[in-house]
C-alpha cells in the first residue's frame, strides 16, 4: 500500500484521466452515445418481427443445429426452432416488461415520494412505514410468493414485480424531495405566494428528477435479470412463448452436448442487462456534468 | 521573484529585505514562498489560483493573510502543508520551503514529515475538520505522541476537564470547543509554524474573540509562527504582527499590521478597508463599495487584477503586471502608482453610485431616513402598538422539540417570549450569537413558523417578505429567475406582458439587466443571487421586508453594495426593515433602531447608535467588546455560552455576568425589557442597567 | 446502544409478523383452493367439507390466522402438498444447504467487494482488469455465470464439480448441518475440502453481481471520505496515507457499504433460488422450484418466511453494525 501512497491524494484521478484523453466535449459525446443505446435496444425490441427471420414457434429446421449451420445463425433448438428468433421475441417481451415496471414503479414511487416528502409529518410517517415495510422484505422472494399465489404469467409476473419495486423509487423520491423541502427556497416560493400544490410540482419535484432518472436507468439492467430469474424458476409465461429466462431453464439439459441452446438466451439477457447498466452510468455522468 | 531589479536601489548599503531576497534557507524564516503560481484544472478549464506571490514567515511572529474569496489564500495555505490537490493540480512553478524543506516538489513522504514535525494546522470548520467517529483523546494524541502530552495540551488550550473531554466524541463538542482541539493538535509537538485557514468563520463572535485571544497567548508562550488566513481585516488587524493582503491570485500589499491599517499603499487594500463596516463607519450617506467584482480566474486580465475595479487606474494598468516594491523598507505595495498617489485619492463621497446596481438611486445623497436624527422615529416602547405600527409582535414564544441523544428529547427553547413592534418606514436590526432565536423570531413573523403563544399583528394586507442568508439557496435552481419574480405576480389580475414588464422593473430596481429573467440560480454571482432575491422581495413592494443575514456570505466588498441596495428600497418604496445580524456594525448602519437578543429574550432595544455608543446591558456590552477591531483588547467573558436546551434560571445571562448577584439567578425572576429612566426610547432587561 | 438494539429487535419482530399477514393474505386470495389440492379435484362434497373442517377453513379469517401464527410458533409451516410431508421436515435438511451456499455467497461477495473498492481506489496496477470482468459478470444473469462456470471449469477444465453438495456418500450430520463446520468439527477435512470445492463455483456465481453493487458504494464513500476535511487534518498531522486510511476513513466509509449489504442479501435470496436449480443443490431453492410448477403454495409460502426471516435478520445486524461504526447514530 506504501507503493500507492502518492496518488492516494488522487482518489478519482482514474476518472479524471480518461476525461482528459477524451476532451470534454467527446466524453459528453460518448456518454450521449451510449445512453442511446437504451433507444437502439427499444428499436430492436419494436421490429423483433420483423428481424426474425423465422416464426419462433414452428419448427423449421433440423434439431440441435449448431449456429451458422443450415442458416441458422444461432442454430436451432431441441425440436428445431430457431434460436435466433426466440431470442428476438424474448427479448421484445423482456425489454418492455422492465421498462413498464419501471414506468410503474417511478409513478406510483414518485407520488408517492412527492406526497411524504412535501407534507412531512405523520403523511410522510405513515407513507414511509408502508415503504419500510416492503423494503424490509427480500423482493425477489416476495415477488416469487406473489406470482406463485396469483398463479404465473406474464402479467402477474409484471404485477408482482412492480409491487415490490415501487418502494426503491419512493424511498428516492422522499429523501430528495426532504432534502430539497428543507432548503430556503421552498420557504421563499411560500412567502411568494405558492401554494401547496404549487410548491411540490414547481418547487420540490423536479429535483427529484435527475436521481430517479439515473436509479431508474441503472434499474433497466436489475430488472431485465429479475425477470428473467423468475421466467428462469417457471414463473412467466407457458411453454411454447419465446422467453429468455424459460428458455434457458427449460434447455438446461442440452448444456453439455448443445451449449448454445441454453447459452444464447442468457447471453441475450447478458447484452441487455449491460446496455442497461453501461447507459445508467452514462446518464449518471450526463447528469453530474451538468 | 522577478521584481527583485526594481529593488536596485536597496542593493547596496541597506541590507535585502527578506521578501526580495534569494538565498535559499536563511535565518530568520521559518517558510519561504518565492514566486508561487498554481494552476487547477476543472473540466476542460484552467483555474489560475495563484499567480506569481512571494512571502515569508518569520520566526514567532502572526502573519495574517487576508483576501476575499478566490484569492488564493487557501492555495498558499495548502502549499506550505505540502497538500495541494494532486489530482486537479494542473501546474506549479516557483518555490515553497518550511524548515528549508521543498514543500512543492519534494517527496510525499519527506513533506508528510515535515509537516509532522514543523508544520500544525487549524481549519475553518472544527466539526468536519475533526473525525467524527474517532474519540477527540485519539485524534489528540496522534499529534501529541502521548494521552500526558494530550491532557496537557488540551489543558494548554484553556479545555477545563481536559481528560474527561479526551474520551468525546466531536459531535458531542461546541463549536468553540471543537476549534480549540484543532488548535491543540496544531501546536503539539512544538510546531515551527501554524498555517490556520479561517480559524474562527465559523464561530459566534465571543468565541471567535476567545480563540484569537488564545492564539495570541500561544504565539507568545510557545514561539511559534501563525499564518492566520482570514476573510477579515478586522481578525488580522487585531492579532496579526504584519498583514499580507491578496487578491485574484497576486499579492497586493504586506507590511506590519499598524503600517497596512493606518497607511495603506494599494488601492485594493484601501478599497477594502473603506466599504468593511467597523463601529465607527459613518452611518449617514451610502456606504463606500468597490465596483464590479473579483475578475475570474480562468482568465485574469492580463495588466493588474485590480484595473477593472481601480479608480486609478491608466492605460499602463491595463498592460503591466505589478509586481510588489517596497514603498518604505518592509512594506511593499504592487501599484504603479505611488502610495502617496493613491492615499491622496479620498473615496468620492458617492462611491455607492459607481456601483452597478446604484445607477439609479435617486437618492444617493439622501442620508438614511432617520440618521441624522435617530430618536425621531423611535415608539417610546414596545408595550403599544404605535400609530402605524408596520408588525407588532406580541409575547411570542417558541419551543420546539429536538432529540437530545440516546433517545431522549428535549426542549429547545427558541423564543422566550417577546414583544417588538415595528413602526411603519423603520428599520430595526436584531443581533445575537447562535442559539440566540433572532432567525426564529424572524421567520415567526414572516409566518414560516408559527407561535407556541402570542401573536403577530401585521400593520398592512401584504404579506411580509424575506431575504434569505444564502440567496443562492433562495432560489429553486431550476426555474429561471423570471419564472421565480413573475410567481409573486401571480392572481394579481395581471396580463403576461404586464408581468414580464414588472419582472424587467423589479430587476432594473436592484441594478440588474433585463436579460437575468432567462438565468438560473447558478450562473449568477453571490452579488447578483442576493441582488435577484430583493428583486423578488420588491416586484410587489411588502410592507415590511425581512432580511435573514443577507450580507453574512458575501465578500465584504460586495456586501457593503447589497446593504446599499436595502436601504435604498426601502426609502424609495416606503417599507419598514426588520434586519437579523450576527454582527454589531451591521446592525449599527442598517437599523435605526437595534435589538440584542440573547436566548430567547431581547436583552436591550434602542436606538442604534446610543446603543452601540453607550451599551446598558452587560451582555451589549461583551458583544461590543468582541468584534474584532485593531488594537482593542476584547472583554472576554469566560466560559461556554448557556444553550437554549437548558437556559439559566433567573437572567439567563447570569452565569457569564460579570455583574450578576444571587437575585440574578433566582428562578421566580423573570427579566423584561423595561424603559430606561433616563432615556424613554430605550429599554434593557436587566436588574442593573447601567447607563454610562 | 442496548436501547438501539431493544428497538432494532423490536421493528424486527414487527416485520415479522407483517410477513406472516402477507403470506397468510396471500394464501387467501390465491386461486388455488387448498382442499382441492389436497384431496384432487374429483373428491366429493363431502370430503370437502369434512377436510375444511379439519383444515379450520370454516372459521373466521382472523381466528384462521391466529392460528396459523400459533402454528408457526411451534415450529408448523404447514403440509406440503406435493410431498404430503409437513414442511418443517422437509426444509429441515434443505435448510442448512441454502444457508452454507448464501453465507459463502456473501462471504465471497464482501471479500470481492473491499478487493474492488480497495483496488481502484488506490489504483493497484491491474485493477482496471479485475473491474471490467466484474462488472461484466453483474450484468450476466445468475444461471449464465453458473452455466459458464459449469462449461469452463466441469465440461473443459474438469477442475471443479457442477453438480450437489458432496461426492462423499455418508458426510457427518450435525450439529450445524453447514457441511465444512460439521467436517471441521467431525476432524473429516476431506469432508470440507470436498464441499468448499462443490460450493466455489455456486457461491461465486451467485457473489458476483452484490459484489459489484457493494464494492461501487464502498469506493465511493472512500472516495469522498479521502477528500474530507477529517482526513485532511489527518495528513496535516503528518499521518501516512495507510494511516489515513485505516485508522480514520474505513469507519466513516463503511456504513453505506454496510446499508447495500443488506439490501444485496434479499437480491441473493432471490439468486440461490436459480443457482440451486443450475447446480442441483439440494436446498430450499430448489424445493420451491419444484413446488412452482404443481403450486404448492404452503410449500412456497414457508421457503418464503424462511428467506425472509433471514433477510430481517441480516439488516438487523447491519443495522446494529452501522450504529456501532458512527457515533452519532442514535436510535
Amino acid at each position: 500500500m506504501a507503493v500507492a501512497e502518492p496518488q492516494l491524494a488522487a482518489p478519482l484521478a482514474a476518472r479524471r484521466r480518461s476525461a482528459r484523453l477524451l476532451p470534454a466535449n467527446a466524453a459528453r459525446w460518448a456518454n450521449w452515445s451510449i445512453a442511446g443505446l437504451l433507444g437502439v435496444v427499444t428499436l430492436v425490441a419494436l421490429l423483433a418481427p420483423v428481424l426474425a427471420p423465422h416464426d419462433p414457434l414452428q419448427p423449421v429446421g433440423q434439431p440441435q443445429l449448431a449456429p451458422g449451420q443450415g442458416g441458422f445463425l444461432l442454430g436451432t433448438d431441441g425440436i428445431g426452432r430457431d434460436v435466433l428468433s426466440r431470442v428476438l421475441y424474448g427479448l421484445q417481451a423482456s425489454w418492455f416488461a422492465a421498462l413498464l415496471v419501471i414506468v410503474g414503479g417511478v409513478i406510483i414511487g414518485g407520488i408517492i415520494g412527492v406526497v411524504a416528502g412535501t407534507f412531512g409529518g405523520i403523511v410522510d410517517n405513515v407513507l414511509m412505514r408502508i415503504t419500510d415495510g416492503f423494503l424490509a422484505l427480500p423482493a425477489p422472494v416476495l415477488a416469487i410468493a406473489i406470482v406463485a399465489a396469483l398463479g404465473p404469467g406474464f402479467v402477474h409476473t409484471l404485477l408482482a414485480v412492480s409491487i415490490v419495486w415501487w418502494p426503491f423509487y419512493a424511498r428516492i423520491v422522499r429523501g430528495e424531495v426532504r432534502a430539497l423541502a428543507a432548503r430556503p427556497h421552498v420557504e421563499a416560493a411560500r412567502l411568494a405566494g405558492a401554494g401547496t400544490f404549487r410548491v411540490a410540482l414547481r418547487h420540490l419535484a423536479p429535483g427529484a428528477v435527475p436521481a430517479t432518472v439515473v436509479t431508474a436507468s441503472l434499474d433497466v439492467g436489475n430488472l431485465v435479470l429479475t425477470l428473467a430469474a423468475l421466467s428462469f424458476l417457471g414463473l412467466g409465461q407457458p411453454a411454447p412463448t419465446p422467453e429468455l429466462g424459460a428458455d434457458a431453464a427449460r434447455n438446461l439439459s442440452y448444456l453439455l452436448q448443445q451449449w448454445w441452446i441454453p447459452t444464447m438466451p442468457g447471453l441475450a439477457v447478458l447484452v441487455l442487462a449491460m446496455v442497461g447498466n453501461l447507459a445508467g452510468d452514462a446518464i449518471r455522468n450526463l447528469m453530474e456534468d451538468r | 521573484m522577478r521584481h527583485v531589479s526594481s529593488g536596485e536601489e536597496e542593493a547596496g548599503a541597506a541590507p535585502p529585505h527578506p521578501d526580495v531576497s534569494f538565498s535559499p534557507a536563511r535565518p530568520g524564516t521559518v517558510a519561504e514562498v518565492e514566486n508561487l503560481a498554481v494552476t487547477f484544472r476543472r473540466g476542460n478549464r484552467r483555474i489560475h489560483a495563484v499567480r506569481g506571490v512571494s512571502l515569508d514567515i518569520r520566526p514567532g511572529e502572526i502573519l495574517g493573510l487576508v483576501g476575499e474569496s478566490g484569492s488564493g489564500k487557501s492555495v498558499l495555505g495548502m502549499s506550505l502543508l505540502g497538500l495541494l490537490p494532486e489530482d486537479t493540480l494542473e501546474h506549479t512553478s516557483g518555490r515553497v520551503a518550511v524548515a528549508g524543506k521543498d514543500m512543492l516538489h519534494g517527496s510525499a513522504d519527506l513533506r508528510r514529515r515535515v509537516r509532522k514535525e514543523h508544520l500544525g494546522s487549524v481549519f475553518q470548520d472544527p466539526m468536519t475538520s475533526l473525525n467524527p467517529t474517532m474519540r477527540v483523546g485519539r485524534q489528540v494524541i496522534e499529534a501529541a505522541g502521548s494521552t500526558e502530552e494530550a491532557v496537557r495540551l488540551l489543558r494548554a488550550v484553556g479545555i477545563s476537564d481536559a481528560e474527561r473531554r479526551m474520551s468525546s466524541f466531536p459531535h458531542e463538542l461546541s463549536g468553540g470547543l471543537r476549534q480549540r482541539v484543532m488548535i491543540a493538535m496544531a501546536v503539539a509537538g512544538n510546531p515551527s509554524l501554524v498555517i490556520a485557514d479561517e480559524p474562527t468563520t465559523a464561530l459566534d463572535v465571543m468565541v471567535q474573540s476567545q480563540v484569537l485571544t488564545l492564539l495570541r497567548s500561544l504565539v507568545d508562550e510557545i514561539g511559534c509562527s501563525f499564518l492566520l488566513i482570514t476573510h477579515d481585516l478586522g481578525v488580522a488587524a487585531q492579532v496579526a504582527d504584519r498583514i499580507a493582503v491578496m487578491y485574484a491570485g497576486r499579492l497586493a500589499e504586506s507590511g506590519p499590521t499598524d503600517t497596512v491599517l493606518r497607511s495603506a499603499a494599494h488601492p485594493y487594500s484601501l478599497g477594502l478597508m473603506r466599504s468593511r463596516l467597523s463601529l465607527t463607519s459613518p452611518r449617514t450617506g451610502t456606504l463606500s463599495t468597490l465596483r464590479g467584482e473579483v475578475p475570474s480566474p480562468v482568465a485574469p486580465p492580463p495588466g493588474c487584477p485590480f484595473q477593472p475595479r481601480c479608480d486609478l487606474a491608466t492605460d499602463d494598468c491595463t498592460q503591466l503586471l505589478p509586481d510588489p516594491v517596497p514603498v518604505i523598507p518592509g512594506h511593499l505595495s504592487a501599484c504603479v502608482l505611488p502610495a502617496e498617489v493613491v492615499r491622496a485619492r479620498r473615496p468620492a463621497p458617492d462611491a455607492g453610485e459607481q456601483d452597478a446596481g446604484e445607477q439609479d438611486a435617486g437618492g444617493q445623497d439622501a442620508p438614511q431616513a432617520d440618521a441624522a436624527d435617530p430618536e425621531s422615529a423611535v415608539p417610546a416602547a414596545a408595550d403599544a402598538p404605535g400609530a402605524a405600527s408596520a408588525v407588532w409582535v406580541r409575547q411570542i414564544r417558541r419551543t420546539f422539540r429536538v432529540k437530545a441523544g440516546r433517545g431522549r428529547r428535549k426542549d429547545l427553547q427558541a423564543l422566550r417570549e417577546i414583544d417588538l413592534d415595528v413602526a411603519a418606514g423603520e428599520s430595526v436590526a436584531i443581533v445575537g450569537e447562535s442559539g440566540s432565536g433572532k432567525s426564529t423570531l424572524l421567520r415567526v413573523m414572516a409566518g414560516l413558523e408559527r407561535a407556541d403563544h402570542g401573536e403577530v399583528v401585521l400593520g398592512g394586507s401584504t404579506r411580509p417578505q424575506m431575504v434569505f442568508q444564502d440567496a443562492g439557496a433562495s432560489l429553486t435552481p431550476w426555474m429561471t429567475v423570471g419564472a421565480l419574480i413573475d410567481e409573486r405576480l401571480r392572481g394579481e389580475g395581471l396580463s403576461r406582458a404586464e408581468r414580464q414588464e414588472r419582472v424587467v422593473a423589479a430587476l432594473a430596481q436592484v441594478g440588474l439587466p433585463a436579460e437575468v429573467a432567462q438565468a438560473r440560480s447558478r450562473q449568477l454571482s453571490g452579488g447578483q443571487r442576493q441582488r435577484v432575491a430583493l428583486a423578488r422581495a420588491t416586484v410587489i413592494p411588502p410592507q415590511v421586508l425581512l432580511c435573514d443575514e443577507p450580507t453574512s456570505a458575501l465578500d465584504v466588498s460586495l456586501a457593503a453594495g447589497v446593504l446599499n441596495l436595502i436601504g435604498r428600497l426601502r426609502r424609495q418604496l416606503g417599507m419598514s426593515v426588520v434586519f437579523v445580524t450576527h454582527d454589531l456594525s451591521v446592525a449599527r448602519v442598517v437599523g435605526d433602531r437595534i435589538a440584542v437578543m440573547y436566548l430567547g429574550n431581547i436583552v436591550e432595544l434602542g436606538p442604534a447608535e446610543r446603543v452601540v455608543s453607550q451599551p446598558a446591558h452587560p451582555y451589549t456590552k461583551a458583544l461590543l467588546s468582541a468584534v474584532p477591531e485593531a488594537g482593542a483588547a476584547p472583554m472576554v467573558l469566560t466560559g461556554e455560552p448557556a444553550s437554549p436546551l437548558a437556559p439559566p434560571s433567573g437572567c439567563a445571562f447570569h452565569p457569564r455576568c460579570p455583574l450578576a448577584d444571587d437575585a440574578c439567578a433566582d428562578s421566580e425572576l423573570r427579566l423584561r425589557p423595561v424603559r430606561l429612566r433616563t432615556a424613554h426610547d430605550r429599554a434593557v432587561a436587566c436588574l442593573k442597567p447601567e447607563l454610562i | 446502544m442496548l436501547q438501539l438494539a431493544g428497538k432494532r429487535l423490536g421493528a424486527m419482530v414487527v416485520i415479522i409478523l407483517a410477513l406472516t399477514a402477507v403470506m397468510f393474505g396471500l394464501q387467501k386470495i390465491s386461486p388455488l383452493d387448498p382442499v382441492h389440492a389436497m384431496l384432487g379435484q374429483s373428491a366429493s362434497a363431502q370430503a370437502v367439507a369434512a377436510e375444511r373442517h379439519v383444515l379450520g377453513l370454516d372459521q373466521p379469517i382472523t381466528a384462521q390466522y391466529l392460528h396459523y401464527l400459533a402454528g408457526l410458533l411451534h415450529g408448523d409451516l404447514g403440509t406440503s402438498y406435493r410431498t404430503r410431508n409437513p414442511l418443517s421436515s422437509d426444509l429441515g435438511t434443505a435448510f442448512p444447504a441454502t444457508a452454507e451456499l448464501t453465507l459463502y455467497g456473501l462471504i465471497f461477495a464482501l471479500i470481492l467487494a473491499v478487493l474492488l473498492a480497495v483496488a481502484t481506489t488506490l489504483r493497484w496496477p491491474g485493477s482496471w482488469l479485475f473491474r471490467l470482468i466484474l462488472f461484466v459478470g453483474a450484468s450476466m444473469p445468475p444461471f449464465l455465470l453458473a452455466i459458464g462456470g459449469i462449461l469452463l471449469f466441469f465440461v473443459n477444465l474438469g477442475w471443479l464439480p457442477a453438480t450437489g453438495r458432496t461426492s462423499i456418500h455418508n458426510p457427518p450430520t450435525g450439529p450445524t448441518g453447514l457441511l465444512t463446520i460439521d467436517g471441521l468439527l467431525a476432524g473429516q477435512f476431506n469432508v470440507v475440502t470436498d464441499a468448499l470445492s462443490h460450493l466455489l463455483l455456486p457461491a461465486l456465481a451467485l457473489a458476483i453481481g452484490p459484489a459489484v453493487s457493494i464494492g461501487r458504494v464502498l469506493r465511493s464513500s472512500l472516495v469522498s471520505e479521502l477528500r474530507s476535511d477529517y482526513a485532511r487534518t489527518a495528513r496535516a498531522k503528518g499521518q501516512r496515507e495507510r494511516q489515513v486510511l485505516i485508522r480514520h476513513v474505513i469507519r466513516n466509509a463503511i456504513g453505506p457499504a454496510l446499508s447495500m449489504t443488506g439490501l444485496q442479501a434479499g437480491l441473493m435470496f432471490g439468486g440461490v433460488l436459480v443457482i440451486e436449480q443450475v447446480f442441483s443443490w439440494p436446498g430450499m431453492g430448489q424445493y420451491m422450484t419444484q413446488s412452482i410448477p404443481v403450486a404448492d403454495f404452503p410449500a412456497i409460502a414457508a421457503v418464503t418466511l424462511v428467506l425472509g426471516i433471514g433477510y430481517v435478520l441480516i439488516n438487523t445486524v447491519v443495522d446494529l453494525l452501522q450504529a456501532a461504526a458512527d457515533p452519532r447514530i442514535d436510535v
